[in-house]
């Protein structure tokens, strides 16, 4: 590995100020996991990197209000996995993050370093963009909102600026929203998928009020299948509902062709599985949720 | 601060130790240097889990982990001794199961299997297979190691 310099502020302010947008040699570091495997492979070459592991504490807090549950950007995977807040209000998040990497990972990896590394393979952001979570970015004296897909802009690619940092992820509640994620691999199981499938349903009810459906890992960036949330607006969630919506899944997406399969064995993926998808997220039930 | 050698002070298995490092250097790294050759490098991509160390009581993979980041926490290792006999019962229900053979992971497997029964005293194999499932021993000692893992557990509630 190339030797850098390592810097570890105390606050997120000078964190902020250390980095140097005009240097794409400064890079903020979360977790450092997936940094230290592109540091490995020689795709990244930092001369510095500002790590945030030592910024306030309040920077890894869950916190639930009447509307929301925010957590820290710093929050460790683990962490939020075994959130009694998240577990309870958000099942299919604490579900996801149990199958993301392995134990010694989700101790280390953060959130705000998993969304920033937008690497499209990831499982976090599908189904924060279907749970209509909105990023809270921080700059040297601004602050704005992002959501997934305004977020992550491309292959490994976000709209943050170099002197812009994730502070915190906003997830709103809704009453009786179901939610599931599938994780599609195609090769040994703790292989990169060759499709992730979120799936948020808002119900009325016995009929779907309005849907999300995004598709990851196919495609370079969380992308949501629109002519599939239309097809299931007003129904009734059961089997041909859900392959119809599947259906239309499949029609829309363009995935992408890699060494975990064709574009039309994906197309099929996608049809099946958006609809397991749709019917594991019809029965998810958040414990501590509003059912209407 | 500078890409040049930094003094870190922490503690190792118990004894508090100062070690000069450079930022690019990892945790595998600096302690085969010390002289503690249990955690090892293997994929060196956090997935095999063999150069498994706990910092400040969190399992992480030694391989990602900068070793100057080490700088005033608590490491243990395998190398951290137990009891009379120096092995704690997850190592001792390894060695009567047998669950190994040529050894290379085994250092990764205990220590994860210590984790797993400090959080779950009374798992499932099911549990167990899915806590593990970030650990790989290539010369697949897998049934060996979930019977070690079930007997640990055994031997653990009796001590309690």
């Amino acid at each position: 590995m190339t030797p850098f310099e390592l810097i570890e502020p105390r606050t997120l302010d000078e964190a902020l100020r250390l980095l140097d947008p005009a240097d794409p040699g400064v890079r903020p570091a979360g977790g450092c996991t997936a940094l230290m495997l592109m540091m490995k492979a020689g795709m990244l070459v930092p001369t510095r990197l500002v790590s945030l592991r030592r910024i306030e504490p309040r920077y890894r807090d869950i916190v639930a209000s009447d509307d929301a549950i925010t957590i820290g950007a710093n929050a460790s995977l683990a962490s939020i996995e075994h959130s009694a807040r998240v577990r309870d209000e958000l099942p299919a998040l604490a579900r996801t993050l149990r199958t993301l990497a392995n134990v010694r990972v989700r101790n280390v990896a953060t959130l705000g370093g998993n969304l920033a590394h937008a690497d499209p393979h990831m499982d976090l952001p599908p189904l924060l963009a279907a749970l209509d979570a909105s990023v809270q970015v921080q700059g040297r004296g601004s602050s704005r909102y992002a959501s997934i897909e305004q977020l992550i802009s491309g292959y490994y690619e976000t709209t943050l600026a170099g002197d812009e940092l994730i502070v915190a992820v906003r997830i709103p509640k809704r009453a009786a929203r179901g939610c599931a994620y599938r994780k599609v691999t195609t090769r040994s199981a703790d292989d990169w998928p060759a499709l992730g499938i979120a799936v948020a349903l808002e119900r009325e009810g016995e009929r779907v009020r309005a849907a999300r459906v995004v598709l990851g890992a196919a495609v370079d960036r969380p992308t949501r299948l629109l002519a599939a949330e239309a097809a299931l607006q007003g129904t009734r969630l059961d089997e041909t509902s859900a392959r119809r919506a599947a259906d239309a899944a499949a029609d829309e997406a363009r995935p992408s062709e890699d060494a975990r399969g064709s574009a039309a064995y994906k197309r099929e993926l996608i049809r099946v599985h958006v609809r397991r998808t749709l019917l594991e997220a019809w029965c998810d039930e958040p414990v501590g949720a509003v059912r209407q | 601060m500078s890409t040049a050698q930094r003094i870190i002070r922490f503690t190792l298995n118990g004894e508090a130790i100062a070690a000069s490092v450079a930022p690019h250097e990892n945790v595998v790294e600096l302690l085969q240097r010390l002289g503690l050759h249990g955690a090892r490098e293997s994929c060196g991509q956090g997935l095999c889990g063999c150069c498994t160390v706990r910092v400040d009581g969190l399992a992480v993979s030694g391989c990602l982990y900068f070793a100057v980041q080490l700088d005033a926490t608590c490491v243990d290792t395998i190398e951290q001794p137990f009891g009379e006999d120096g092995l704690d019962e997850v190592q001792q229900a390894f060695a009567q199961c047998g669950a190994f053979q040529c050894g290379f992971c085994t250092p990764g497997f205990v220590l994860m299997s210590r984790e797993l029964l400090a959080a779950n005293p009374e798992p499932s194999e099911d549990e167990i297979r899915h806590y593990l499932s970030g650990n790989l021993c290539r010369c697949a000692a897998y049934p060996e190691i979930i019977r070690a893992v079930q007997l640990a557990a055994r031997m653990r509630r009796a001590r309690s």
